[in-house]
C-alpha cells in the first residue's frame, strides 16, 4: 500500500516536471518530450523514434532525434495534428542490433506508439522492422540513404535509392571526370548492392568498370588498392570505403598524385560531416550526390528557414546533413504529418494508405513525394563538389527524382 | 622496365610504411609484456590519447609538432600514475590483468569518444604532401614514420640493453627478490617500464594520427594485430615483439597486392595461429634484450 502510494506520489511528481522541463527519461536509453498542452477527450498521438544515440554512429541518431523534436515541437506549436498534441518518445538503438530490438518493443508495448521512425544502418533497419512492422503491427518509416530494395509493407523509406544517387550523378561523373571507374568499397550490403546498380548504369553510358574490390571494414591500409588505381589510369574513384577506411584511402590515393593527375572523387554518402575526415586539399573536387547540402540555403528559401531552425535549436557540431538522415527524417515527419491529416485518424491501415501517396510542398533541398504503390519517396536531387572544405553545387535534377524501387 | 622498378619500388616502400607503423604500436605492448608479464589491454587506447592529444593541440592552434612532442610525456605520465593506483595490484594475476586494463581501455575509449562526439577528425601531417620518384609519388609523412620508428627501436635497444636503467629492468624482471635485494627499488623499476611502455604508445598515436585520422576505435583497431604480433615474435625479449610485428604488419600490407584484401585480412591470422602452432614460444625466444 505503502510502496503504491508512494510510486504515484512519484509518477505524479515527475509528470508535473515534465510539464515544467517538456523532457523526461524512462528508463536507460529512454526520452518523452510531453507536448505543453493536451487534449482531454483523445489524448496524445505518438509518435517514436528508434535511433542511434550512442555508439560509433551517435552523431548521426543524434542529428535525427534533434530534427524529430524540432519538427514535432513545431506540430504542436501550430495546434497539433487533428486538435491532439503529439507525445515524442525517443529510444536509443545504440548502434547494436540487440540493444535495439528489445529498446523498439519498448515502444511499440509499453508506449504503444502509433508510428516508428528511425534506423540508420541497412543492418539495423531489418533487425527492428520485423518487431515494428509484423510482431508490433505499426507503422515504420526509414529515413536513411540506402541500397534499396525494401519492400516491405506498412515500411515506408524517405530516404535516397541507389537510382536517385546514381541515374544523374554518374553520366555527370563521365562528363566530368571520365570513363574508367574503380569501385573500392567496403564489405556489405550497401556497397554490394549499390555496385550491382552502379555498374550498369556506368556500362550504359559508355563508361567502364576497371575494377571492383571489396575490403574488411576496419581496413586502415590501401596502397595495394590505390596502386591499382594509379596503374590502370582510372578517371573516376566511386567510392563506398566507410570510416575508419576512407580517411586513410583518400590520403593515400591523393599522395599518390591521383587528384594531380586528373582523377576524380566520387562518394554518394559524403556530407557536411564526412568533409571533415580529411584535410580540405586531400578531398578537392569530391563530388557527391544527395538531396540535400547546407549551401542549398543560399538560393532555396524553404531549406534556409529549416536549416536556420535547426541551427536555432542545436548549435554546435550535430548537424542537420543529408547523410545522416536528417533530411529523410524530416521528410518522413512531414510526410506522415499530411497521411494522419488525410485519414482523419491514426489507424494503421488508414495511415498506410494516405502516406502511399502523401506529399510536402516544402522540405530540405525541395518537395517530395510518395510514389503510389512503391512506399518510396520522390525527391530533388544535387550533384554538389567539394571545393576548399565546402559544397558547391554543380548539378540539379529537373524535377523529383523517381527511386525506382518495388 | 624504369617503369617496373618505379612501381616495385613503391610497392616496397608502402609495405615497409606499413609493418613500421605496427612495429611502432607493438613496441611498448611488446616491452610491458615481455619485460612486466603482463599484456596490457589498454595499451590501444594509451595510443588513442597520444593521437587525441596531438589533436587538442591542432585545434588550440599550437603547432603539430609541440602535441606530437608532448603526447609520449604526457601518456607517459598517465601510464605511471595508473599503474601505481591499479595496474600494480594485478601482478599476482595475469588473467585479472587483462580483464583490468581492459575495463581501463574501455573507460578512456568510451570518454575520448565522447569529447570528440564520435566523429572523424583530420590532423595534418607537420611534413605534408609527397617525394616524387618519376612517376611515382611516395607520401613524405609515411617516410618520416619509418625514419623514427628506425631511431626509436635502436633507442630503446641502447636504453635496454647498454645502460643500467636497462639492466635493473631486466634484473627485475628475470628475479625480482634478487633485485631487491641488491637495492633495487623494484615497484618503482616496474612504475617507470609501464609508463615507458605508455610513452611510447602515445608517440605511436602522436605519429599515426595524421595517416588514420583521429576517431575512438583508433586505438582497438591495433590491439589484435598487436597481440597477434607479440605472440609470433615471442614474449620476454624487447626483439621478439619488434621482430613479430615486422612480420605481422609487413604481411597485413603485402597480402592484399595479390590476392582479394577480404581473404588477406583472414589469412594473417592464419598464418599466425599455424605459426604459433608449431613454434610456440614464437620467433626469438628467450629472456634478454
Amino acid at each position: 500500500m505503502f510502496s503504491d502510494h508512494n510510486h504515484l506520489s512519484r509518477r505524479r511528481f515527475l509528470s508535473g516536471l515534465a510539464v515544467t522541463s517538456g523532457a523526461l527519461a524512462t528508463g536507460v536509453g529512454s526520452w518523452v518530450v510531453r507536448p505543453d498542452w493536451a487534449n482531454a477527450a483523445e489524448g496524445p498521438i505518438k509518435v517514436g523514434i528508434a535511433t542511434d544515440l550512442t555508439g560509433p554512429i551517435a552523431y548521426a541518431g543524434t542529428a535525427d532525434a534533434n530534427v524529430a523534436k524540432m519538427v514535432i515541437k513545431e506540430i504542436n506549436d501550430a495546434g497539433g495534428l487533428l486538435s491532439r498534441p503529439i507525445e515524442l518518445y525517443i529510444e536509443d538503438t545504440a548502434s547494436n542490433e540487440s540493444v535495439a530490438v528489445g529498446n523498439v518493443r519498448k515502444l511499440i508495448q509499453r508506449d504503444k506508439v502509433d508510428m516508428v521512425l528511425g534506423g540508420i544502418t541497412s543492418s539495423m533497419r531489418n533487425a527492428i522492422k520485423d518487431p515494428i512492422v509484423a510482431r508490433g503491427k505499426t507503422l515504420y518509416i526509414y529515413p536513411q540513404l540506402y541500397e534499396g530494395k525494401e519492400c516491405t509493407p506498412y515500411l515506408f523509406c524517405t530516404g535516397p535509392t541507389p537510382a536517385q544517387q546514381c541515374d544523374e550523378f554518374i553520366p555527370w561523373l563521365i562528363k566530368n571526370g571520365g570513363k574508367k571507374f574503380a569501385l573500392p568499397s567496403a564489405n556489405y550490403v550497401w556497397p554490394h548492392t549499390l555496385n550491382v546498380y552502379a555498374r550498369k548504369v556506368i556500362e550504359a553510358n559508355g563508361g567502364e568498370v576497371v575494377f571492383e574490390e571489396y575490403y574488411p571494414l576496419d581496413q586502415v591500409d590501401f596502397s595495394a588498392t590505390v596502386n591499382r588505381v594509379i596503374s590502370n589510369k582510372v578517371d573516376v574513384v566511386f567510392n563506398t570505403v566507410i570510416p575508419p577506411g576512407v580517411g586513410p584511402f583518400f590520403k593515400q590515393l591523393y599522395e599518390a598524385g591521383f587528384l594531380k593527375n586528373g582523377g576524380r572523387l566520387a562518394c554518394v554518402y559524403y556530407d557536411e560531416n564526412t568533409l571533415n575526415i580529411n584535410q580540405a586539399n586531400e578531398i578537392e573536387g569530391l563530388a557527391s550526390c544527395l538531396d540535400y547540402f547546407k549551401t542549398l540555403t543560399k538560393d532555396d528559401p524553404v531549406s534556409a528557414k529549416i536549416q536556420a531552425a535547426y541551427d536555432k535549436d542545436y548549435p554546435g557540431k550535430i548537424l542537420f546533413a543529408a547523410g545522416s538522415a536528417a533530411t529523410g527524417t524530416y521528410r518522413g515527419l512531414k510526410l506522415w504529418e499530411a497521411a494522419v491529416k488525410e485519414a482523419g485518424k491514426v489507424d494503421r491501415d488508414a495511415v498506410a494508405a494516405a502516406l502511399d501517396h502523401a506529399k510536402i510542398a516544402e522540405g530540405p533541398g525541395g518537395p517530395a513525394e510518395m510514389v503510389p504503390g512503391k512506399r518510396h519517396c520522390k525527391m530533388k536531387m544535387y550533384t554538389a563538389v567539394a571545393k576548399g572544405g565546402n559544397y558547391e553545387i554543380v548539378g540539379r535534377s529537373d524535377g523529383l527524382v523517381d527511386p525506382k524501387e518495388c | 622496365m624504369v617503369q617496373g622498378m618505379a612501381s616495385a619500388f613503391v610497392a616496397a616502400f608502402e609495405i615497409l610504411s606499413f609493418g613500421a607503423i605496427i612495429v611502432l604500436v607493438v613496441l611498448g605492448l611488446g616491452i610491458i609484456a615481455s619485460m612486466m608479464g603482463i599484456f596490457n589491454f589498454a595499451q590501444g587506447e594509451f595510443v588513442l590519447l597520444g593521437a587525441y592529444i596531438t589533436y587538442l593541440a591542432y585545434s588550440r592552434g599550437l603547432p603539430i609538432w609541440v602535441g606530437m612532442a608532448a603526447a609520449p610525456f604526457l601518456v607517459g605520465a598517465l601510464g605511471f600514475v595508473l599503474e601505481g593506483l591499479i595496474i600494480r595490484r594485478f601482478y599476482a594475476a595475469p588473467i585479472v590483468a587483462m580483464l583490468g586494463t581492459y575495463a581501463l581501455g574501455l573507460i578512456i575509449r568510451e570518454s575520448v569518444r565522447g569529447l570528440i562526439g564520435g566523429f572523424y577528425l583530420t590532423v595534418p601531417e607537420p611534413i605534408g604532401g609527397s617525394i616524387d620518384i618519376g612517376t611515382f609519388h611516395i607520401s613524405a609523412w609515411r617516410f618520416t614514420i619509418i625514419v623514427v620508428t628506425l631511431l626509436v627501436m635502436v633507442a630503446c635497444y641502447l636504453l635496454l640493453s647498454r645502460t643500467t636503467f636497462g639492466l635493473r629492468v631486466r634484473a627485475t624482471l628475470e628475479n625480482p627478490a634478487l633485485a631487491r635485494a641488491s637495492g633495487i627499488s623494484t615497484p618503482m623499476i616496474y612504475g617507470t617500464t609501464f609508463a615507458f611502455g605508455a610513452a611510447l604508445a602515445g608517440l605511436a598515436g602522436a605519429l599515426i594520427v595524421p595517416v588514420f585520422s583521429l576517431f575512438a576505435d583508433l586505438g582497438i583497431r591495433f590491439l589484435i594485430q598487436g597481440f597477434v604480433a607479440v605472440m609470433v615474435g615471442g614474449v620476454g625479449s624487447f626483439i621478439g615483439p619488434v621482430a613479430g610485428a615486422g612480420v605481422i604488419g609487413t604481411l597485413s600490407a603485402a597480402l592484399p597486392w595479390i590476392m582479394a584484401p577480404v581473404i588477406a585480412d583472414i589469412l594473417v591470422f592464419v598464418l599466425a595461429i599455424v605459426f604459433i602452432k608449431f613454434r610456440p614460444q614464437g620467433l626469438l625466444s628467450g629472456k634478454g634484450v
